[in-house]
């Protein structure tokens, strides 16, 4: 929990749950576990606004909370993560994912999915029923079996997951729990052999459109408390988005668009079908992909791609012998077993990442020399010039730039027990790891950075955001009832130029600020997931 | 550097491997902070746009739109302004709603969680039946305690009218006259004092000493001071 990583944290919670519930998460994530007593005393809100910003955050999955650490008597206590809250940042991304796999529906049971934390099924189709609905012509309604059936769907390929029960430490006077308390890890959703199955459930009838009559709306009430009574066979079985799996999915099309890049499409055609296949046989952890021979891969290649055999192993072998690795070959039975390295791949990704890092930044002559020490591990200053062909100066110059930005490390090879250092060897080092967590860090702070500046424009230009707001609300509320156009232009004109070039000014320099978050991300992505491989490869 | 080098111009490490060569100076030293916003050499790259980078935009600033409006987004009451206003009376009411849409299952929070709510006039939205009743029993329990207060009160009024019928008859007819009599001495004297020469100043206040030799007639033992 570095300070970026909480500041990032806290500035995300604060713009979509409010200040209240910022004050109470961040206090969580500096201070580790602590009981709801510790959180009233030190944070000096209320009592009902810290429970209610609990809530929250236990609903949203944010936070979570056990029996306390003396045993079972004492306090629950509550933790929170940031790598929960840092997802905030990809929602985004998981929306439009889900519209281009199962369209305009899947990616409404997302959203509302995110928006809400936890949801029943029932629930869920409801509200998106109701949605569509409205969005559709007059007359026509969304059926509620299309919505379940689209669930249904995103559950099978893992999109959604059920919640896991909470532990024993929500009732710790309950008898009969199981032996839960001993263990201080939450069980994982994975862990319950029903995670992915749907409820069998009783749901009938079509989306409601919201009227605007007075007496819709009484209908409307009535209908509502009606159905809110009604049982729909999934009580207590509650949604949530599965974000690993979409992560999988995300690292799949990085590695694919990378092979489209470096080769050509064929063969990143030829990548994605071995993906496709070994989607559900290979772990999230997996080093690499389950062994696919080539056969199998010809079999299943798309049918637009009428490659004669003989070339798909052509480009199998192209592949193998690339040096970005992301295919290896592992025996030679069935034609030729392939396997895609994943992890390699990730960290030949992250590498680029880096390089292009250090190019943007400091030039393409610097990036050289970064990448050179990456590919030589340790050269002495003299070495550098020579492997880079670059004057003794400014070659100088350039290592010690990215020497004091810590990008390249010294290395201190003494030849006398007193490290004397006219008889010490330097040698500058690159190590790939270190440094993709440092950059990590820093979009972490980047993102920060950009926030803070949006939320700085918006602040200038309160009173000019809040006119144009009043006077669109004048403009559908005149609209509405009908007025002439004379009204209208009257009305508009109450904006002067100067202040509507303000105005688009300022919308351009948010849409370039928040776009600019969303790309961030991505990056984000990468490195985070290149950690995290090599975290579960040593350890 | 060493005592001993002080007439020798030899530095600790050694110039060649460092890459230092004679008669190049070595840059200035740094007598401050570095700058906050360093000036950039290198142009950042423009964001890249199309069509999939501004649908993610506008998916992005929907989203936290809508989750302003939904109940998870909690605004504490307004803070205090500076002066009191009529209008905080009917304003109060309006942000308290969003906080009770939303009814959990209490089942998977901690049951420490839980909120009573305690709006007598909300028709029970999402109030427990326990909860309901404590409310009443509560309730209950402060019309007895004002209404035990309201007969002590009442008795005590009656002791007190009792007492004042039989004492006060007579006081009251006299308080009552000097009551008026102070109005109306009050009153000539107010004519007297203010308009007597037609001063802004209240003539009682200004003492003139004609009294002060008249008083020491009889007794010229005493010192005057």
């Amino acid at each position: 929990m570095t300070a970026q990583e909480v500041r990032l944290c806290g500035l995300l919670l604060h713009e979509h749950f409010g200040e209240v519930v910022e004050k109470v998460g961040t206090h969580l994530l500096r201070s580790g576990a602590q009981n709801l007593r510790t959180i009233i005393h030190e944070t000096g809100l209320s009592v009902d606004l810290v429970k209610k910003s609990l809530m929250v955050l236990v609903q949203h999955g944010a936070c979570l909370f056990s029996s306390g650490r003396k045993g079972p008597g004492s306090p629950t206590e509550y933790r929170s993560g940031c790598d929960r809250i840092l997802r905030i940042l990809r929602y985004p991304r998981y929306i439009y994912t889900a519209k281009t796999l199962y369209g305009d529906t899947g990616e409404l049971v997302v959203e509302e999915l995110l928006q809400r934390g936890h949801m029943t099924m029932s629930g869920t189709v409801k509200t998106v029923a109701d949605r569509l609905t409205q969005n559709m012509e007059e007359g026509r309604s969304m059926d509620y079996s299309e919505v379940s059936s689209a669930f249904s769907k995103l559950v099978e390929t893992h999109f959604l997951q059920r919640c896991p029960n909470p532990a024993a430490g929500a009732t710790p006077a309950a008898p009969g729990t199981p032996a839960a308390p001993a263990s201080a890890i939450p069980p994982t959703p994975e862990s319950f052999p029903d995670c992915y199955k749907v409820p069998h459930m009783t749901l009938v009838g079509r989306g409601k459109r919201q009227l605007a009559a007075e007496d819709g709306e009484d209908q409307r009430n009535a209908k509502r408390q009606k159905m809110d009574s009604e049982a729909h066979g999934d009580e207590g079985i509650y949604w949530q988005v599965n974000f690993e799996r979409f992560h999988l999915h995300f690292r799949d099309q990085a590695i694919i668009s990378a092979v489209a890049n470096k080769l050509d499409q064929t063969s990143s055609e030829i990548v994605r079908t071995m993906l496709r296949m070994s989607e559900v046989t290979t772990s999230p952890a997996a080093t690499c992909t389950k062994p696919l021979s080539a056969n199998e891969i010809f079999r299943s290649l798309p049918a637009s791609y009428n490659i004669p055999r003989p070339i798909l192993d052509q480009y199998l072998t192209l592949l193998v012998d690339d040096p970005m690795e992301f295919v290896g070959k592992a025996g030679e039975s069935g034609g030729g077993m392939y396997v895609v390295n994943l992890h390699r791949a990730l960290a030949n990704l992250a590498r680029a990442t880096l390089e292009s890092v250090v190019q943007e930044r400091f030039g393409s002559r610097s990036a050289r020399i970064f990448r050179l020490l990456l590919r030589k591990r340790h050269l002495e200053q003299k070495q550098v010039e020579d492997f880079a062909m670059i004057p003794a100066k400014e070659a100088k110059d350039m290592l010690y730039t990215l020497l004091s930005q810590n990008l390249v490390q010294l290395q201190e090879i003494p030849k006398t027990p007193d490290y004397a250092p006219s008889r010490t060897f330097y040698l500058y080092t690159v190590n790939q790891l270190p440094t993709a967590r440092m950059l990590l860090q820093n979009c972490y702070k980047t993102v920060a950075n950009l926030i803070e500046r949006r939320l700085f424009e918006s602040k200038e230009s309160k009173r000019l955001l809040e006119k144009s707001q009043r006077i669109e609300a004048i403009l559908a509320s005149l609209q509405a009832s009908g007025a002439e156009p004379e009204q209208l232009t009257e009305v508009e004109e109450m904006i002067t130029a100067p202040e509507k070039q303000q105005l688009d000014a300022l919308k351009l320099h948010i849409n370039k600020l928040d776009s600019a978050e969303n790309q961030v991300d991505e990056t984000i992505f990468l490195l985070e997931s290149y950690v995290n491989s090599t975290a579960t490869s040593t350890g | 550097m060493a005592a001993r080098g002080r007439s020798r111009r030899t530095l600790s490490f050694s110039v060649d491997s460092v890459g230092i060569n004679r008669g190049e100076s070595l840059p200035p030293t740094l007598q401050q902070p570095t700058p906050v916003f360093p000036v950039m050499e290198q142009k950042p790259l423009p964001l890249t746009g199309g069509e999939e980078a501004e649908y993610l935009l506008a998916l992005k600033q929907d989203f936290r739109g809508a989750m302003r409006s939904l109940p998870c987004f909690i605004q504490p009451a307004a803070a205090l302004r500076d002066v009191e206003r009529y209008s905080d009376k009917y304003h109060s009411s309006e942000h308290t709603d969003g906080l009770m849409d939303w009814t959990p299952d209490w089942q998977r929070f901690p049951r420490e969680l839980r909120i009573h709510a305690r709006k007598p006039a909300r028709d029970g939205v999402s109030v427990a039946r326990s909860d309901a009743q404590s409310a009443q029993k509560k309730k209950k329990k402060k019309v007895r305690e004002k209404e035990e207060v309201l007969i002590k009160l009442e008795t005590l009024q009656k002791k007190e009218e009792q007492q004042s019928e039989e004492d006060d008859d007579d006081d009251n007819t006299e308080q009552k006259k000097k009551q008026e009599d102070d109005d109306a001495d009050g009153d000539e004297e107010y004519d007297e004092e203010e308009f007597e020469e037609e001063t802004d100043y209240i003539m009682s206040y200004f003492d003139n000493g004609e009294d002060f030799g008249g008083d020491s007639d009889d007794n010229m033992d005493e010192a005057i001071y």
